[in-house]
């Protein structure tokens, strides 16, 4: 006998993530899911935009990276309230480990959440969490073929780091093919080019999130 | 890259409906997704091996339909089936594609139960 489902296999980490997504608007937060493979800079980029940003917004941190507690004590040192979050090996954050760590934050003090994913350029983007957006770096070293291998990534983000500019001369990144690539996966998706390093390029993506934050909030 | 999870929830459906319905036995299980999202599908298959044990739901084999990629020129406004994202479209050199399809989701779209 055959029974019919036509059912998401992650259907219930959705119904999860639309409950974390109920909570953050009653709280009126902006949510940013930040993903990238391990080493793009994605610390990096949450301290440069704490530091531009820190005192128009109330900033919060949930660290998922998989090592130590070494990301979530570079933010602490920013006098941000960060939570580690333990993912015990996991290639991803799901939504139930964003409602476990919800807790340890004062909801009605917070409003822009950044959640840094685990690295990894394939999971992460499977699992919503109850973010207002995905974005994500693309760090020059890596290569300018990740968009073609790994497409749903850039397909759900809304914004697009290519990350490590500074570095371009040396390590033969193909900057034309990446923005194309990226751009043939997903026609709205926003691209900035930038040195977490430097700070080049920085002051456009803090412009672009602004903008979301503003306009979510009104 | 995290089938036991996978394995996890399908299983969870699966006893969800056999609570439903009724069923004592699965005998398969039919899955969708897209070629281009990153699913291995023998190693879906080994944990969900090992996870059912005991369960409704041992013993199933699962069924895969792999749903082709997909994209769109705005040259020659073709419809082309793809191996892997092209930077120009294979039938006309036209460098404006979009992915159309190829990376849905995992789902259970039916169950073969006794
Ligand atoms: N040259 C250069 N190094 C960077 C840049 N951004 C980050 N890094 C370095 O890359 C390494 C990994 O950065 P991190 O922010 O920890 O990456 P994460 O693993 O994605 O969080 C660190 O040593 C950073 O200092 C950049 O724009 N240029
Ligand atoms: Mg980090
Ligand atoms: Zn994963
Ligand atoms: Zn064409």
């Amino acid at each position: 006998m055959k029974v019919k489902v036509v059912k998401k296999v992650l259907d219930a980490n959705d119904r999860i993530a639309e409950e974390n997504r109920k909570l953050f608007d009653q709280h009126k937060i902006f949510v940013i899911n930040l993903m990238s493979s391990p080493g793009a800079g994605k610390t990096s980029l949450v301290e440069q935009t704490i530091k531009a940003i820190k005192n128009k917004y109330k900033i919060a941190v949930i660290e998922g990276d998989i090592q130590d507690t070494y990301d979530a004590d570079r933010i602490a040192k920013l006098k941000i309230p960060v939570v580690q979050i333990n993912t015990g090996g996991a290639c991803h954050i799901d939504g139930n480990m964003i409602r476990e760590a919800l807790p340890s934050f004062d909801l009605n003090k917070i409003d822009l959440l950044i959640v840094e994913n685990v690295g990894n350029l394939v999971c992460p983007a499977e699992f919503k969490i109850g973010e207002n957006i995905k974005v994500m770096l693309l760090s020059t070293p890596e290569g300018a073929d990740k968009p073609a291998k790994y497409p749903l990534m850039f397909q759900e983000s809304a914004a697009l780091l290519i990350n490590k500019m500074d570095l371009i001369s040396y390590v033969d990144f193909d900057l034309k093919k990446a923005r194309h690539d990226s751009l043939s996966l997903n026609k709205k998706l926003k691209i900035f080019e930038v040195s977490c390093k430097t700070a080049a390029g920085l002051e456009a993506w803090i412009a672009w999130l602004t903008q979301r934050i503003d306009e979510f909030k009104k | 890259m995290h089938e036991l999870y996978l394995a996890e929830s399908i299983i969870d459906i699966i006893q969800n409906y056999a609570a439903r319905d009724g069923f004592k036995k699965v005998n398969s299980v039919s899955l969708s997704y897209g070629r281009l999202s990153c699913i291995e599908a023998k190693s879906l298959q080994f944990a969900f091996d090992v996870q059912a044990k005991g369960t409704t739901a041992e013993g199933a084999a699962l069924e895969f339909k792999i749903l082709p990629a997909m994209i769109h020129c705005f040259s020659c406004e073709k419809d082309l089936e793809v191996k892997m994202l092209p930077g120009d479209c294979p039938s006309c050199g036209g460098n404006e594609v979009v992915l159309t399809a190829g990376t849905e989701e995992l789902q259970i779209l039916e169950l073969d139960v006794d």
